[in-house]
């Protein structure tokens, strides 16, 4: 199977260019199976990642024009030749290896944590089996980044707009019956900016490798935002 | 509360803005299948009618507003230097309030002409 990939090492190359690779496909491969073949071709070769399973959410590169979460995208939907760039709009540190910390930024930004007023019980904090169905699709993300890397609005403004990723987060705690600072979360939301910036593209929807919709959650945020303000 | 700050408000005035614009399109298009009016003196009566006059009026102020939030969404999205997105914003808020100005002199002058 025919591979091209990004390279690009800032300390010997000018620019960055793209290197053909000829990977034998084998049954069941995943991407990151063909760039681990890659790099036993050429050791010089960079990219992140762990599990191996699309839990840890270390993986996602851009394939083919998508983003993906290499080590659940079997090589045989890809198209050949398949071209493997690193997630768009992120500062490149080495070949697919890029610089997260901005979009790790607007994750904390909304204070991924429960935030609980009364004083806590002796035992752990219970929640109806229907409180907790509500988290189902948002508590679910691996922070891959491919939704957020994916987004328009995250391209144009990432220092302002949130991006799905951290929105979808937001969400998560907003829906969750053990959280009590809704207002405060929603008050932190306000503004042109930070939540405001989605124009409902989902592009986000599209990618995210663990198929949630955080388009959907941003508009659950709205509706939230319209019922605390009429 | 202050939640409804620019954001929140922004994007309510631009969804129920336009509800009201495809709500008058639908009105305009049957209309003019219809009934379209034979002649200038047709044109004037239907301005004229109270009701038709409100509408447009209406119809031109929530245009404007529509298209301010819009331009506004895209000036925020594509110019970071603020010094040239404020210098765009005020020139687009300025060429909108004018249209605004001239479409009401268009509709209402000839209204008080007739009135005198
Ligand atoms: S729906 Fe919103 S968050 Fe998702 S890609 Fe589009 S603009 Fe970004
Ligand atoms: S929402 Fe999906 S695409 Fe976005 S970071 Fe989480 S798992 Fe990845
Ligand atoms: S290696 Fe962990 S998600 Fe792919």
């Amino acid at each position: 199977m025919k591979f091209r990939v990004y390279r690009y090492n800032p300390e010997t190359d000018q620019n960055p260019y793209m290197q053909g690779f000829v990977v034998e496909a084998s049954r069941g491969m995943m991407l990151r199976d063909a760039l681990l073949a890659i790099q036993d071709q050429d050791e010089s070769f960079a990219f992140r990642h762990s599990c191996g399973e699309g839990v840890c959410g270390s993986d996602g590169v851009n394939v083919n024009g998508v983003n993906k979460l290499a080590c659940v995208t079997p090589v045989a939907e890809l198209r050949e030749t398949v071209v493997v760039r690193p997630l768009p709009g992120r500062p490149v540190i080495r070949d697919l290896v890029v610089d997260m910390s901005q979009f790790f930024t607007q994750y904390k930004r909304v204070e991924p944590w429960l935030k609980h007023r009364d004083p806590l019980p002796e035992q752990e904090i219970t929640q109806t089996p229907e409180a907790r169905d509500k988290l189902d699709g948002l508590y679910e993300c691996n922070l891959c980044g491919c939704c957020s890397t994916a987004c328009p609005s995250f391209w144009w403004n990432p220092e302002k707009f949130l991006g799905p990723q951290a929105l979808l987060t937001a969400c998560r705690f907003l829906e969750d019956s053990r959280d009590q600072a809704a207002e405060e979360r929603l008050d932190a939301l306000a503004g042109p900016y930070k939540l405001f910036r989605c124009h409902s593209i989902m592009n986000c929807v599209e990618v995210c490798p663990k198929g949630l919709n955080p388009t959907k959650a941003i508009g659950q945020i709205r509706a939230r935002m319209l019922k605390g303000s009429l | 509360m202050s939640r409804s700050a620019s954001g929140l408000r922004a994007w309510l005035l631009q969804r129920l803005t336009a509800l009201y614009l495809a709500g008058f399109f639908i009105y305009l298009i049957l209309y003019f299948h219809f009934s379209p009016p034979k002649d200038y003196g047709a044109w004037i009566a239907w301005v004229d009618d109270p009701l038709n006059g409100v509408a447009l009026l209406l119809f031109i102020a929530t245009a404007l507003l529509h298209a301010w939030v819009g331009v506004r969404d895209i000036l925020f999205d594509y110019v970071p230097l603020f010094p040239l997105r404020l210098a765009l914003l005020g020139l687009v808020g300025f060429a909108l309030v004018a249209c605004g100005f001239w479409s009401l002199r268009i509709i209402l002058v000839p209204l008080l002409v007739r009135i005198w």
